[in-house]
């Protein structure tokens, strides 16, 4: 039995690949190796609608959609851990912080100077 | 009456707010023992909350007893006071609950804030990038190189797929290696009082250059860690062209040069090492800590003095 983490990775996957919104049978189908059942991809939809990464229209039936591209949550993300939003010490652990151009050719430098 | 402890405690809350962070944040010697000199700001930071809400409440307790444990006792069962009490004692009193109150609010409300913002990204990059193939770190598709860990119960370490096109092997090694240490010495524990506390005292400068110093030595000493694992023939060169590389791919364009910082100090560290201490430095740094948190805590516990 996949994780439920998996299961959501491979139901955002599917929702990031498709043209439009999505019906769950049509998710159910995508996913038949896995032998899902409806009631399993509707709770993995559940979650991912309460985490902000998925809504759904009023279509009968209801038809899901993610709410960013992965590019965009990839983006977001980086901005975050990159500094300028307010949070920035979540991630402390950031290998540098942002440098300047100036900054980085005086590293550059620096460099050379050791050779 | 306490009142020469309550005025001992306030004269080292007064060096500590200022003077001893001043120096502590200026030593040349932190850079070449960066963990004994991260003890010592935890020491300095402790000490100096103890000995601002010490100085206060002895003296706004002094009326009710001859020390301080005995006077809070009193105080708490509502015995009347031995003494006159006169407006500065509730003064005093009443700001040493703000302070305290402040403080530690300001910590537990930071604590939760983190918390929200690391549960958030980790459930971004769960549904981002799968569990990487080699253990090691995941890779997120970013163009800007970047490596961070999501520090926690599950860590994460992540490098952007600008970081992996941008360095070697070597160089990603370190940089792996370099956030594991941050990991593995739970380093973000070791900043948040500071980040906590800059955040509640923005008026006192020594906790925004308390905050920074405690920053680049967490990094110098993630430097130090990581160089100790790797296995390229110039491990430090190695770090140091990371650090360069990554500064390069990530620096915005136009932007304003500077001469100095963070990084240009953990480069030349790396490439010009300092000495190593004498081998009487640690204990002695290490000694003063000790002695700096032992100090309030007499002054607090022990009988008046006089």
């Amino acid at each position: 039995m996949a994780s439920l983490g998996e299961l959501e990775r491979a139901v955002m996957d599917r929702l990031w690949a498709a043209d439009g919104p999505v019906a769950a049978t049509v998710l159910r189908d995508e996913l038949a190796d896995r032998g899902l059942a409806l009631t399993t991809v509707h709770t993995v939809l559940t979650r991912l609608e309460s985490k902000g990464f998925v809504r759904h229209d009023d279509a009968r039936p209801r038809r899901f959609a993610a709410v960013a591209t992965r590019e965009e949550h990839a983006a977001e993300l980086m901005h975050e851990v990159l500094g300028q939003a307010a949070d920035r010490q979540a991630v402390l652990a950031r290998f540098i912080g942002s440098a300047t151009a100036g900054e980085a050719a005086m590293l550059r430098a620096l460099l050379a100077d050791s050779d | 009456m306490l009142p020469l402890t309550a005025v001992c405690l306030g004269v080292l809350a007064a060096l500590l707010a200022w003077p001893v962070p001043a120096a502590l944040a200026r030593a040349r010697w932190t850079r070449q023992d960066p963990l004994a000199a991260l003890v010592c700001w935890q020491a300095v930071g402790l000490a100096g909350g103890l000995s601002i809400i010490g100085a206060l409440l002895v003296h706004g307790l002094s009326p009710w007893g001859h020390s301080l444990p005995e006077a809070w006792w009193h105080w708490v069962s509502r015995r009347p006071a031995e003494e006159m009490v006169r407006g500065d004692h509730w003064v005093a009193q009443t700001l040493a609950a703000v302070l305290a109150l402040e403080l530690l609010g300001v910590l537990l409300l930071s604590l939760v804030r983190t918390a929200r913002t690391r549960a958030r990204h980790r459930e971004l990059l769960e549904l981002l990038v799968g569990p990487a193939t080699d253990v090691e770190a995941r890779v997120l598709d970013s163009p800007v190189p970047a490596a961070f860990c999501i520090p926690g119960a599950r860590p994460l370490l992540v490098l952007s797929s600008g970081m992996v096109s941008e360095l070697d092997a070597d160089q990603l090694a370190a940089v792996v290696a370099h956030e594991r240490a941050h990991l593995r010495e739970r380093h973000h524990l070791l900043l948040l009082p500071f980040v906590a506390w800059r955040a509640a005292l923005p008026v006192l400068p020594a906790a925004d250059r308390a905050h920074d110093a405690v920053r680049d030595l967490v990094e110098m000493r993630a430097d130090d860690v990581a160089l100790r694992e790797l296995t390229s023939p110039a491990p430090r060169r190695t770090l140091a062209e990371a650090i360069v590389a990554a500064a390069e791919g990530g620096a915005p364009h136009g932007a304003l040069a500077v001469n100095g910082g963070p990084l240009a100090q953990r480069v030349t560290r790396l490439l010009d090492p300092p000495a190593e201490l004498p081998a009487w430095g640690r204990p002695t740094a290490l000694a003063s800590a000790v002695a700096l948190l032992l100090v309030p805590t007499a002054l607090l516990l022990a009988p008046a003095l006089l």
